[in-house]
């Protein structure tokens, strides 16, 4: 099979963003949670506090590989897709610049009181500079969405002699996808930290009784996972009508519905085969799942519409079908322990050892789900880079396959590194405590 | 000269189109020059780490731990005002650079990853971060003098070029390794003094070298410069240019041999004092010979600035972020010049029971 250099730098791309987003979310949804637990620690709780104290860390980890592979992926937008820039620059630039600037003001202003600097600071200040990291991360977060989003909804801006110019900034940042696909980034965020919380907090609770800490994150936790999952069913919802609505060749895609007109089917199992136009192996019920775009006679629209301007439809199709299961697990996960007979299941201590082992096992369920949301996302707005206007193709640079391939690798050894670090970090703390931090010198 | 330079676009001077660009180039030059110095001697301190015995490595680790947190910051800084500003030509510039940017960033992610969990590892762990600072300013360092290389020639992709990029990619790492040796050197004292001073007395050469490669070639290999500096006020400008900083070269040589018998400790901040300097130089010749080109002879900063409404956006981010960046600045770096704190050395002290 031939590997074009196009391929190479979609996987790279799509890589490194998966990686960003995956530790930006970590950072987001913990810096939110740690919030909580310093609230809750107001009147010198020591639980609280404990939990407060082990999850900072994890946090900061989080932190600088977010920070560290948002770089990465800021260059790697004009090293790997050098066109685009020149198409969509009066858009990115501003929202990326707003990005920036946002996180530059969160880790200048508050990010060192609240790491290092709980004991020079009062207990409100420290908590202030909390909420205000946690509203800072969610404002960058804000304007990637806005930015990603406007990428597969193009609003409010007009494609005058190759270049977007923008004709109404509201327009651009609250553009159709905005909200869902926000929300969705949002409440899957929070859903990864609160299946890790659980994860380790059982992992840790399978090997001696819980510490009052490990109790509260663990209660914290199980009800943020419930809610956000169900709150993700419903945005879910609304993402994908909005995606049948504006892009019903990625909406078919992940439906797996090639022929218009035909009777649509659930596919919950197959292959989707783009030279034979059908699903192998298809294990389908009948009735269409509601998230196909529409013809104008109100037909389902299949992909046989758009050939040659599809998604890759298999990754498409079984991203799509990863989360779902994902979900549907975490939901069954978490609704379970909740409503565990006797409301035992807010206790580690008190549920079974097998179901302990159960949540363990689901610890990066939600880490998973993230990362592969973005790639449906992304995967599904090929083959462009801004929907229906600007092919990716049309804005890959001259790197050849061999250069290409070496920054892949380099990239993948880098990242595959770092990840496993940060996994032997968290339970190398989950096990012993955590490493006390000394910053020396002469901080202000 | 301002408006000669408005009125050969054809704007007028007070025109947000023609400012606008022409400010954000000033405050892109100022955080090129703030990170190639203030991150210089913070990645030279990196590199140096491996000539460093391991006993020290820690205790060097610990001196940047000060100013980490705003060294890091310039290149998202830069990178970001770069991209917002003058999204034409990110991608030209960028999309010609790949391999380069992709060893920066390799570098620059494994260097702040490093750092930081460096600091929350357990300590049968330590030195295998440190070991990845290290690595990551080496690829950083020599990532740089790639860039630079590729930026002085116009992007010119002959064969011979490769040779330069590589000679230039070595000056590179000699240039921050001299710039955190001369910082070491008057940071810190005793035999780690004595080190410093050696590892600097070595990395001198090369750095000049490598300056001095860099101009020749800036100067031959681009019609546009060399027609520039051959105007007579210019080359005047030019030569005194080329006089200060044979003069810094000297002077560091001068002052490092009587630091190496152990006189003149007490200018020991001069030879770092004199490596910024020369980092100075070097960058505002080169802004200088490109002004007002973003790729030379081909893309003014006019040209790859964005529209003017998106412009008074990133205006409007820049209002809010430079203030609360001279006060961070001004916090963090205010301790930068001198001798290590009494705070360090107890934290340097006490590394080994710390661990």
């Amino acid at each position: 099979m031939e590997i074009a250099p196009l391929q190479l730098a979609r996987i790279q791309f799509v890589a490194s963003l998966g990686f960003h987003m995956l530790f930006l979310s970590i950072a987001l949804a913990l810096a939110w949670m740690l919030l909580f637990f310093k609230w809750r620690a107001r009147r010198g709780d020591a639980g609280w506090m404990a939990a407060y104290r082990f999850w900072v860390r994890i946090f900061a980890l989080a932190f600088v590989l977010a920070l560290a592979s948002g770089v990465a992926v800021l260059f790697q937008i004009g090293s790997l897709w050098p066109v685009l820039m020149e198409r969509i620059g009066n858009i990115a630039g501003p929202l990326i610049g707003f990005a920036v600037a946002t996180v530059f003001v969160l880790k200048s202003c508050f990010l060192g009181v609240m790491l290092f600097g709980q004991r020079r600071v009062s207990d409100a200040a420290h908590t202030l500079s909390v909420l205000m990291v946690a509203a800072g991360m969610l404002l960058a977060l804000f304007w990637v969405v806005a930015l990603q989003s406007w990428t597969h909804t193009p609003a409010g801006a007009a494609l005058v002699d190759g270049r977007y110019q923008v004709a109404d900034w509201w327009a651009v940042v609250f553009n159709p996808s905005l909200p869902w696909r926000f929300g969705m980034a949002a409440l899957s965020a929070v859903l990864a930290v609160a299946f890790l919380m659980l994860g380790v907090t059982a992992w840790q609770a399978r090997y001696r009784p819980a510490a009052p800490g490990e109790k509260a994150a663990f209660r914290t936790a199980l009800v943020a996972a419930a809610a956000a999952i169900v709150l993700q069913g419903a945005v879910g919802q609304g993402l994908a009508g909005n995606v049948a609505g504006h892009q019903p060749a990625a909406a078919a895609a992940a439906a797996g519905y090639w022929h218009s007109g035909a009777p649509p089917r659930t596919v919950l199992f197959g292959w989707p085969d783009a030279a034979e136009q059908r699903n192998l192996l298809e294990w389908s019920v009948p009735g269409g799942p509601y998230w196909l775009g529409r013809a104008a006679d109100g037909s389902p629209l299949g992909m046989d519409e758009f050939s040659g301007m599809l998604p890759p439809v298999p990754a498409v199709f079984w991203l799509l079908r990863t989360v779902l299961a994902l979900g549907a697990l975490m939901l069954l996960v978490s609704v379970a322990t909740l409503a565990w007979p006797g409301r035992r299941g807010l206790d580690p201590d008190a549920l079974p050892r097998g179901w302990l082992r159960v949540i363990s096992a689901m610890t990066f369920s939600g880490c998973i789900a993230v990362v592969a949301g973005w790639w449906m996302a992304e995967l599904a707005r090929e083959p462009y880079a801004v929907y229906g206007t600007v092919t990716l193709s049309e804005v890959a640079g001259t790197a050849t396959f061999g250069q290409l391939a070496w920054g892949l690798a380099g990239y993948g050894a880098l990242y595959a590194l770092l990840l496993a670090a940060f996994v032997q970090m968290l339970f190398h703390a989950a096990r012993y405590g955590v490493v006390p931090v000394r910053k020396g010198g002469a901080r202000p | 000269m301002i408006p000669a330079l408005a009125a050969s676009l054809g704007l007028d001077p007070s025109d947000p189109a023609f400012w606008m660009p022409l400010l954000f180039m000033g405050l892109l030059f100022l955080l090129v020059a703030g990170g190639a110095v203030l991150d210089g001697f913070d990645l030279g301190v990196g590199l140096l780490l491996g000539a460093a015995p391991p006993a020290e490595r820690t205790r060097m680790m610990i001196l940047l731990s000060p100013w980490r947190d705003a060294n890091e910051f310039w290149l998202l800084l830069g990178a970001g005002l770069f991209f917002a500003a003058f999204p034409f030509a990110w991608g030209a510039i960028a999309g010609q650079l790949y391999l380069p940017l992709t060893l920066m960033l390799l570098g620059t992610v494994l260097r702040s990853v490093s750092f930081e969990f460096r600091l929350r590892a357990n300590a049968a762990t330590r030195p295998r971060w440190i070991a990845g600072f290290w690595l990551g300013s080496l690829l950083t360092a020599f990532s740089h003098g790639l860039l630079l290389a590729r930026v002085v020639t116009g992007y010119a992709d002959q064969p011979g070029y490769l040779w330069l990029a590589l000679f230039v990619g070595v000056c590179a790492v000699a240039a921050y390794a001299l710039l955190g040796a001369t910082w070491l050197a008057m940071r810190v004292e005793g035999l780690l003094q004595r080190a410093a001073v050696g590892w600097a007395r070595h990395a001198t050469r090369w750095a000049a070298a490598g300056m001095v490669a860099v101009s020749v070639v800036l100067g031959l290999a681009n019609g546009g410069v060399f027609y520039k500096w051959s105007n007579l006020s210019d080359l005047v400008v030019a030569a005194a240019i080329w006089g200060v900083m044979l003069a810094c070269f000297v002077a560091i040589e001068m002052l490092l041999n009587r630091m190496a018998r152990g006189q003149a400790l007490g200018l020991a901040w001069l030879p770092f004092a004199l490596s910024v300097l020369l980092f100075l130089l070097t960058l505002g010749g080169l802004g200088y010979s490109l002004f007002p080109y973003l790729i030379l002879d081909d893309l003014t900063l006019w040209d790859g600035a964005a529209a003017t409404g998106s412009l008074r956006l990133v205006l409007a981010a820049t209002v809010v972020c430079v203030p609360v960046m001279a006060v961070f600045n001004v916090l963090a770096y205010r301790t930068l010049f001198g001798r290590e704190r009494g705070a360090e050395a107890v934290a340097a002290a006490s590394v080994p029971r710390a661990g």
